[in-house]
């Protein structure tokens, strides 16, 4: 245990040192997104406001993908790739699996503040904020931003290992675009039921139990999936990408 | 003296993957390393040595055989086992995101050291290895030499019972080779016990108590570097350079005082062999020689008798030189 802390310290530190180029890294895309769709389009009249109260809680969610997505993975392929400055880590007095889980959980810790950031950035940006029906829950927040922290980490873990170094520029086009896309955030999934039984197989995106419970979380006048099926996808993903990503951070690094 | 270290049967071979075959890079390796002890493998690139560290730091994990850390089974239980070892590794893994400094108080975080033991610890260790002045440096702005020196800092900040070295010294100038030396002599003469792979025959004969010569996975032979150079037919070396119509080897090999002889495979072209003579000097030996030589009407170019060297030693044992 003292040892996990002590990386989880040492990987907070240096990211507070880097926090300004990591912050950029992270908040660009929800930035541009709001300032094109929620300050130069309604402005046009062309986006109503509707649009703009599904879109916040989204971005929040696209936001900690990224952000946890590049926390985790990035780090991981460099190190896989070539650099080993993860033999360090592996040879601290924890088991294999706690190193895996250090860099997760210090993984959610910067997508978590990625998100909460993005939440206050974008309402700043926003075109006649007052239309936008954003009312934080502030109670649930927390322990929902936690979560989706979590399981972009996870996600990253699993990516990150799972993915050959040369392909990792191939993720974004093929992988995390996609996702961001199908992934609710510009939508809410209880408004899919018009697509019938197709509506479950968007369910197959983790992207879509992190934008709902962003939703519920900031837009909860908006219709969302029912908590329980939220809930248990969020966990889910957790510990099934956590576990995946482990295991394959073991396989990866003990040769 | 109680072994430190006890390597037994150890083996490991890598799995096939999708281009290439399985390589089985050790192939049954056992060795005991007694406290206080500097030891050697010494072998060429591609001899098993890192694979033969990596299974014994849990970096890589052994097909079979057994590792034994002072009194801890390293498969059982490798947290108590992680205390006690430290690794200086082949590829250089410094934490380029902190100071130098961070480098040595990070690692004692993650060894649980108390703040104060912590802080004395790395000033001790800056001053010891030079790098005070370098302190809130980053680790990547220093030069190949201090960078290895940073890494041996690291390694000792949680007190190891066991330091392993994986080739400290390649890529280092002469200068900053000796220095390391220098260093490891120093940590030798204070007790620690030392783990040292190396294809550099002058370093491993040099600092190590004990070598082993390990080439293909397995060890060919483990002693004392005096010992291993003992251990060659006769004691000393006679190179020959030398021309003859009918070859010279059988004729040398009559000789008293000529243990072996071996023959280079070609000579050079121009007629004259290179002839290795392993002998045992005494009265009259180089007369015999040159008058063997001559009766054969041989010519002699060159000649010239020395002590062997554990490349002479690991030359004989393996019938190759080492491949650098
Ligand atoms: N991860 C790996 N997968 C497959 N084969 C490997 C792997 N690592 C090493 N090998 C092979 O195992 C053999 C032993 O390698 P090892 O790195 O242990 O040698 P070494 O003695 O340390 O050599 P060097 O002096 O080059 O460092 C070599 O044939 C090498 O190609
Ligand atoms: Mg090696």
């Amino acid at each position: 245990m003292t040892a996990f802390l002590a990386l989880l310290r040492r990987d907070l530190l240096v990211a507070s040192r880097n926090a300004f180029p990591l912050l950029m890294a992270t908040l660009t895309q929800p930035i541009l997104v709001v300032l094109v769709f929620g300050n130069i389009l309604p402005r046009l009249g062309l986006v109503a406001d509707e649009f703009r109260t599904v879109m916040v809680p989204g971005l929040m969610s696209i936001t900690m993908l990224m952000a946890g997505v590049q926390g985790v993975l990035m780090p991981l392929v460099t190190d896989l790739s070539g650099s080993r400055e993860v033999d360090e880590r592996l040879l601290a007095p924890l088991s294999v699996m706690a190193v895996a889980a250090e860099k997760i959980v210090a993984g959610a810790i910067h997508a978590a503040l990625a998100g909460l950031i993005a939440l206050p950035a974008m309402m700043l940006l926003m075109h006649q904020v007052a239309g936008v029906a954003v009312h934080p829950n502030w109670l649930a927040l927390g322990p929902l931003v936690l979560l989706c922290g979590l399981l972009s980490a996870a996600f990253g873990m699993t990516l990150g290992a799972r993915v050959q170094p040369r392909f990792s520029g191939l993720l974004f086009a093929v992988i995390l675009g996609p996702m961001m896309l199908f992934g609710c955030a510009y939508y809410p999934y209880q408004a899919l039921s018009v697509l019938g039984l197709f509506q479950y197989v968007f369910l197959l995106n983790p992207l879509v139990f992190m934008s709902e419970a962003m939703r519920v979380a900031v837009t909860p006048n908006v219709p969302h999936m029912s908590m329980a099926l939220l809930l248990f996808g969020l966990v889910g993903c957790v510990l099934g990408f956590g576990w995946i990503g482990a295991r394959t951070f073991e396989r990866r690094t003990i040769l | 003296m109680s072994a430190v270290l006890e390597v037994t049967d150890l083996v490991k071979t890598y799995p096939a993957a999708r281009k290439s075959p399985a390589v089985e890079a050790v192939r049954g390796i056992s060795f005991r390393v007694e406290a206080g002890e500097l030891f050697g493998l010494l072998g060429p690139n591609g001899a098993g040595k890192s694979t033969t560290l990596g299974c014994i730091t849990t970096l890589i994990r052994p097909t079979s055989g057994r590792i034994v850390v002072d009194g801890v089974d390293m498969a059982r239980d490798p947290v108590a086992g992680k205390h006690r070892i430290a690794v200086v590794p082949q590829v250089r893994n410094l934490d380029r995101d902190l100071t130098v400094r961070e480098v040595l108080t990070y690692h004692g975080r993650y060894f649980g050291l108390p703040a104060a033991e912590r802080e004395s610890r790395a000033g001790r260790l800056l001053e010891q290895m030079q790098l005070a002045d370098r302190a809130q440096a980053k680790p990547l702005e220093l030069s190949g030499g201090l960078q290895q020196r940073l890494l041996i800092a690291r390694a000792l900040m949680h007190d190891p019972k066991v330091l392993l070295l994986d080739e400290p010294t390649i890529g280092l100038d002469p200068q900053a080779r000796r220095l390391l030396w220098e260093t490891l002599l120093e940590l030798h003469r204070q007790g620690l016990t030392q783990i040292l792979t190396t294809h550099y025959m002058e370093e491993a004969d040099r600092l190590c108590d004990r070598v082993a010569i390990i080439d293909h996975g397995r060890i060919l032979t483990v002693d004392t570097p005096d010992a291993l150079k003992a251990s060659l037919p006769g004691g000393h070396l006679l190179d020959l350079d030398a021309r003859s119509p009918s070859p010279l080897g059988p004729v040398l090999e009559g000789i008293a005082g000529v243990a072996r002889v071996e023959t280079a495979p070609d000579g050079n072209g121009d007629g004259y062999v290179r002839l290795r003579l392993f002998v045992e000097p005494g009265d009259g030996l180089l007369d015999r020689v040159l008058h063997a030589v001559r009766d054969a009407r041989g010519d002699l170019r060159h000649i010239s008798l020395q002590p062997p060297s554990l490349e002479d030693v690991y030359v004989h044992l393996t019938g190759k030189e080492l491949r650098e």
